[in-house]
């Protein structure tokens, strides 16, 4: 009977999502790991791009302001950056981009993007994916769209079918400026931006891991003392 | 003082027996839960029905909390799951354990249900109890079915529509019975308010049915991993001390696991797909259910007549309850059975790669191996009364 709880164990590794797309190349990030924590510095500079550039078109509808707070900004802070932008800290972040223009210019709603990490088997490698995946390269375009680029779409590398109706929104460097100073590469303003998506994906989640170090700790202890104490209890109990 | 001490007790016990004598609710449960004998050679096998029972109770609460909050509406069930999510105080917590809590609910009633098949207990004199834990199962079926519309993502939605549609093969009145079930020509926001006040009361009718499991059982008592039927009183050992100490270990082990599931990967066993909101225009490329149904989802696939398979899919597990008189050797458990043994790990082996088939797309070489694996389920059944009579069992021992 053994067996079967290792073909339990089998049952459970990961199935297959296979997309359409090229396989994703996994990242290094800062919030991977037992013990990682959302970096205030990473948060702020995903937040810069994701306000000055992806909000033209998407809409971030779970996250406010004040949800900052969560991550070390304090009140003052908030209520600059809302200010900023002309917003209450307890208004949604929502586009001025209205679904029917959206439509007209893209022929698609861009998502909403607080729920993408998650929403995308990948997460926040497929995210960082699609915004490096953009390529002019006719070579590269022919080898993956023979037919060419639909009317209206563009190349993408890792987007499933490879013609997206977002244009590449990361299109050259310095598209932001930093708080902090760190260069504005399309690289560095995808992966934070990424970050970002990730912390408004699962606000929760070091929460979440911190605690759960405590209660696996605790589990531990009541099982070795459960079993300390079955073992005692049934110490003069012939099984067979 | 001691004095005092004493007059205390003897107050109590008299509370007692005066309320045991007008109802003996207290006597019952300790008759049952305490003082119930069982067979002292149980293996950590048998930990798997308590196991199952603490389960639904987890279910039943985590529901409970997140019933406060949800909301059965298709314009607001997506939003206010994310609002129990990031808003409601311990609101992630109460959702993952709800979520992974399902999932590990049916990996315990799966090994439960081999448990059984491993050792016959679906035997003489615990048909009734079989076929109550069957019904079980299936009513658990149900009510993850319906809970997994709930947040109406693309695979809520998706999902639903899909299995709902099934019933349209009934012959005269399918289409008619799933306008019926939908409130409206799709799947829709009747179906949801529907489908929520089902899944709500459903757990409670599963608990209605196990209390009549137990019963059944502490009629005739546990099976044992022999297989045989006791006859000294020396076999025995009450329930209390001896299993719950067992149980509450088992638990412990099982708990290790679960709770990693709920802190540290609560999104592993589900599907990205279900975090985009319900959308009727696009459909996804892949509709898959939650893992536990893939085996019966690849029997559906696998035969390209949609009524034959929506047949196979409902009949791989209708056969189950005819499993006791399809069985007829007289030896119940596996240990002295050789052939039934190799079989039932067979039929465990095929199970798991039924579920693999149903995972992937149906399509080419994995119709094929569903096809196989479905023929192969079915012939095990098929074939137990020929093992019952050729088949040359082990020696029985007489006691434990
Ligand atoms: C000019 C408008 C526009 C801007 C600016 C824009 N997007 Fe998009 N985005 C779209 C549209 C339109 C789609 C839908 C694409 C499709 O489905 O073909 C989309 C889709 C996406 C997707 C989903 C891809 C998928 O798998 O379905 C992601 C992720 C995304 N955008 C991220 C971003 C990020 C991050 C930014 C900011 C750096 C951004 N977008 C800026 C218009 C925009
Ligand atoms: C909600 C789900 C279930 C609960 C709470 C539950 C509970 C229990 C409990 C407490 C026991 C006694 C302990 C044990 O023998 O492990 C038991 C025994 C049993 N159950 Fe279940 N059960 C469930 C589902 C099922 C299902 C789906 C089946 C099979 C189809 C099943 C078949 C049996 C059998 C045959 C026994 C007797 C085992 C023996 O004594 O050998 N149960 N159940």
């Amino acid at each position: 009977m053994k067996n079967l709880l290792l073909l339990a164990a089998f049952l459970i590794t990961p199935l297959a999502h296979a997309g359409g797309g090229v396989e994703v190349p996994q990242e290094k990030w800062s919030f991977q790991g037992l013990q990682g924590k959302w970096d205030k510095d990473e948060i702020y500079r995903g937040y810069t791009v994701a306000t000055q550039v992806c909000l033209a078109c998407h809409s971030f509808k779970y996250i406010n302001h004040r949800s900052l707070m969560r991550v070390g900004f304090t009140e003052a802070e908030v209520q600059t950056l809302a200010k900023a932008l002309n917003m209450d800290i307890n208004a949604k972040l929502i586009s001025a981009l209205d679904e029917a223009s959206a439509k007209e210019t893209y022929g698609k709603i861009p998502p909403d993007l607080s729920m993408m990490n998650k929403a995308r088997a990948g997460g926040a490698d497929y995210s960082h994916a699609v915004l490096v995946g953009y390529s002019e390269d006719p070579e590269l375009i022919k080898h993956y769209l023979p037919e060419g680029v639909p009317q209206g779409a563009h190349f993408n590398k890792y987007f499933p079918g490879h013609a997206i109706a977002m244009p590449n929104p990361l299109s050259g460097p310095d598209m932001v400026t930093y708080h902090d100073g760190t260069s504005a590469t399309v690289d560095q303003m995808s992966r934070d931006v990424s970050t970002f998506m990730q912390w408004t994906a699962e606000p929760e989640r070091f929460e979440r891991q911190h605690l759960g170090v405590y209660v696996l700790i605790y589990l531990f202890i009541f099982t070795i003392l459960a079993f300390l104490t079955k073992r005692a209890i049934w110490k003069d109990i012939k099984k067979h | 003082m001691g004095h005092h001490h004493k007059a205390v007790e003897q107050d109590i016990r008299n509370t007692y027996r005066w309320f045991d004598d007008r109802l003996p609710l207290l006597s019952f449960l300790k008759e049952h839960l305490a003082d119930y004998q069982a067979p002292r050679n149980l293996n950590y096998m048998w930990n798997f029905g308590s196991l199952a029972g603490i389960a639904l109770i987890l279910q039943i609460l985590t529901g409970l909390f997140l019933a406060m909050h949800y909301k059965p509406d298709v314009n607001m069930a997506y939003d206010s799951v994310q609002h129990i999510m990031r808003n409601v105080e311990w609101g992630w917590l109460i959702r993952n354990l709800h979520m992974v809590g399902a999932s590990f609910f049916f990996i315990v009633v799966y090994i439960h249900i081999g448990r059984g098949l491993y050792y016959g207990s679906y035997k003489s004199p615990r048909e009734v109890l079989w076929g109550l834990g069957l019904v079980i199962f299936l009513l658990m079926m149900a009510t993850a079915f319906m809970g997994y519309v709930l947040p109406w993502g693309q695979m809520s939605y998706w999902g639903a529509t899909v299995i709902t549609n099934l019933l349209s093969v009934i012959p005269f009145f399918g289409p008619d019975i799933v306008v019926w079930l939908w409130g409206g020509y799709s799947v829709g926001d009747p179906t949801l308010t529907r489908f929520y006040a089902i899944h709500f009361v459903l757990p409670f009718v599963i608990v209605g049915v196990v209390i009549l499991h137990v019963w059944a059982l502490h009629l005739h008592g546990s099976n044992n991993p022999k297989g045989i039927d006791l006859t000294k009183q020396s076999d025995y050992i009450p329930f209390h001390p001896y299993y719950t100490t067992k149980d509450v270990f088992g638990l412990g082990v099982y708990l290790i696991p679960f709770t990693f599931m709920v802190f540290f990967l609560p999104e592993y066993l589900g599907h990205p797909d279900n975090y985009i909101p319900a959308n009727p225009l696009v459909t996804p490329a892949h509709i898959v259910p939650e893992w536990y149904f893939l085996p019966f989802y690849a029997i559906l696939r696998a035969i390209p007549i949609k009524e034959l398979g929506v047949l196979a899919m409902f009949g791989s597990i209708l056969i189950m309850f005819v499993l006791p008189w399809l069985d007829r050797s007289k030896v119940r458990s596996a240990r002295f059975r050789p052939i039934y043994k190799q079989m039932f790990w067979l039929f465990v082996a095929n199970f798991f790669v039924l579920g693999w088939c149903g995972a992937m797309p149906a399509e080419g070489i994995y119709v094929t191996i569903s096809q196989v694996a479905t023929t192969f389920y079915f012939a095990f059944f098929a074939l137990l009364p020929l093992i019952a009579k050729y088949e040359k069992p082990h020696p029985i021992p007489a006691t434990i």
